[in-house]
């Protein structure tokens, strides 16, 4: 059974260290539930275990089956058996999303997939999803709605079967009917011994997906390990409670801006040279 | 519309004249079709398209150049038609700026101009022009397309379509995208197993190999082919 172990991690974006000696393990098989406020690094954390080259692992280890996570690429964590559902998954201009999904089908596979086989498995993981099948012939998430590439995010899951998948708020922007969805394609890769490290600020999903397991994150450190009954407790009464029984004060967020968005004018888009060497 | 009764295809590689002046007559066809591999000096074509004409253009640009191409379209006549498609890489220092016009001068005319680009090293590149519709030329369509990805930091594009309408029962439409794939979209790529070499190619192939169906000739079409691959795997 596969074990993704992280072991006394420390991460800085942008030289700020936001992940203080994180330790945890998460099993095929089981779904952790991960809590904490924000701005306390649980994106970073999942960030860090994908490899985004943006989160500077200053020290610690993250090992999956043996492996040495930080050694490696992220497209090599991610055949390893690493997958990670973005927050804010990226528009990517110019790419198709059916060719995009071939070349990951066939980096994951011993051999390239037949058009038949690939199609076959394209069309029913779209229509699980509740996806138009018209929709792998538009550019990756590009001009997609929030809820939208959320369900783009769990077919990929579907097509790539992983063996642990970090899912960092795949929940938020969902309608009901998206949220049944989402939570039935992980239960299907549960059946299957998919392992979980969840991030959600809500129990509706918790309450849809039955993790196994909670710990909380607080100051970028895990403060509280414990069972489900954590998800209800935090649901109910916050994260002050941390502070009058655990003597661990909260850290306020530093509300940096998260997502600089630049919008052209009208018709005119412009790429201008960055200045790079 | 009515049959067209005399069709023509021109065909230049590399060897593109400077200026160049094409008539199509009422009801006929005519078929440009252009294909660079080696440098190429500042280059300007005209065309006018007479009633029911069609005037139908491939470019595909692989020159390593600096340079304007311009071309203008004079939709003359009623139903005239105007299909254009580029297709161009430009990469290391290449300065390439196509400035593509159509003129819609009679009622019912058509015309497209598609423009597809990928920028590499430390190149610009440049899409623009003017579809024009003027008064009178009622139930006319025009659109214009214009899309370039930037791969490298010091590369850089722009594209900047113009539509000038003076007429009202018309249908027109732009599209322009200037992405730059950054490293936040390659870590959501190779996040799924699929590696920057891979990325890119997808994207390269996904702009630009739309061109070769527009050429006839097969050995054309194989050099187009490795002129694709060729940008792709060149660093």
């Amino acid at each position: 059974m596969s074990k993704l172990s992280i072991k006394n991690l420390h991460v800085a974006v942008k030289g700020k260290e936001i992940l203080r000696g994180v330790d945890l393990e998460v099993s095929e098989g089981e779904t952790l539930a991960l809590l904490g406020p924000n701005g306390h690094g649980k994106s970073t954390l999942l960030a860090a275990i994908m490899g985004n080259p943006a989160y500077q692992v200053t020290s610690g280890a993250i090992m999956f089956d043996g492996q040495d996570v930080l050694a490696l690429s992220p497209d090599k964590r991610s055949k390893a058996g690493l997958f990670l559902a973005m927050q804010y998954p990226s528009e990517i201009p110019g790419l198709n999303s059916a060719d995009f999904l071939k070349a990951a089908m066939n980096a994951h596979a011993d051999k390239p997939l037949s058009l038949f086989q690939f199609y076959n498995r394209l069309q029913s993981a779209y229509e699980a999803m509740g996806i138009p099948f018209e929709m792998s012939k538009r550019n990756l998430n590009e001009g997609f709605s929030g809820g939208e590439k959320k369900r783009n995010e769990m077919l990929q899951m579907k097509l790539l079967q992983p063996k642990i998948a970090l899912l960092d708020e795949i929940d938020s922007g969902l309608d009901v009917d998206a949220m049944g969805i989402v939570a039935k394609e992980i239960g299907d890769e549960q059946v299957r011994g998919a392992g979980f490290l969840v991030v959600s600020h809500y129990a509706r999903l918790y309450n849809m997906i039955k993790p196994t397991r909670a710990a909380i994150l607080i100051n970028g450190r895990v403060a509280v390990n414990g069972g489900v009954d954590l998800i209800q407790k935090v649901d109910s009464q916050g994260y002050e409670w941390i502070k009058t029984e655990l003597g661990i004060p909260v850290e306020k967020e530093n509300d940096d801006a998260m997502n600089s968005v630049s919008i052209g004018a009208c018709a005119t888009r412009v790429a201008v040279n960055h200045g790079g060497k | 519309m009515a049959e067209n009764e005399v069709s023509k295809t021109l065909t230049y590689v590399d060897e593109i004249p400077a200026t160049l002046t094409l008539k199509v007559p009422t009801q006929t066809s005519l078929k440009l079709c252009l294909a660079a591999f080696k440098p190429l000096q500042n280059t300007k074509i005209d065309v006018e398209v007479a009633e029911g004409g069609a005037f139908e253009g491939a470019f595909a640009d692989f020159s390593p150049s600096q340079y304007t191409f311009t071309l203008n379209v004079y939709l003359k006549g009623s139903r005239s038609s105007c299909d254009w498609h580029l297709a161009a890489i430009a990469d290391k220092k290449d300065n390439k700026r196509y400035d593509t016009s159509v003129y819609h001068e009679k009622e019912e005319s058509l015309g497209l101009m598609s423009n597809y680009g990928i920028a590499e090293g430390g190149s610009k590149l440049v899409f623009a022009g003017i579809s024009e519709i003027e008064k009178g030329a009622r139930k006319t369509h025009t659109r214009q397309v214009a899309k370039i990805i930037v791969f490298d930091p010091k590369a850089s594009g722009q594209a900047s379509p113009i539509l000038k309408i003076g007429e009202n029962d018309v249908e027109a439409s732009h599209a322009a995208v200037v992405g730059r794939l950054s490293e936040e979209h390659l870590f959501y790529l190779e996040s799924r197993g699929v590696d920057e070499a891979m990325a890119k190619r997808l994207i390269t192939l996904g702009y630009l190999k739309p061109i070769e169906q527009r050429f006839a000739d097969s050995k054309l079409q194989t050099k187009i082919d490795e002129a694709i691959e060729g940008g792709i795997t060149h660093d």
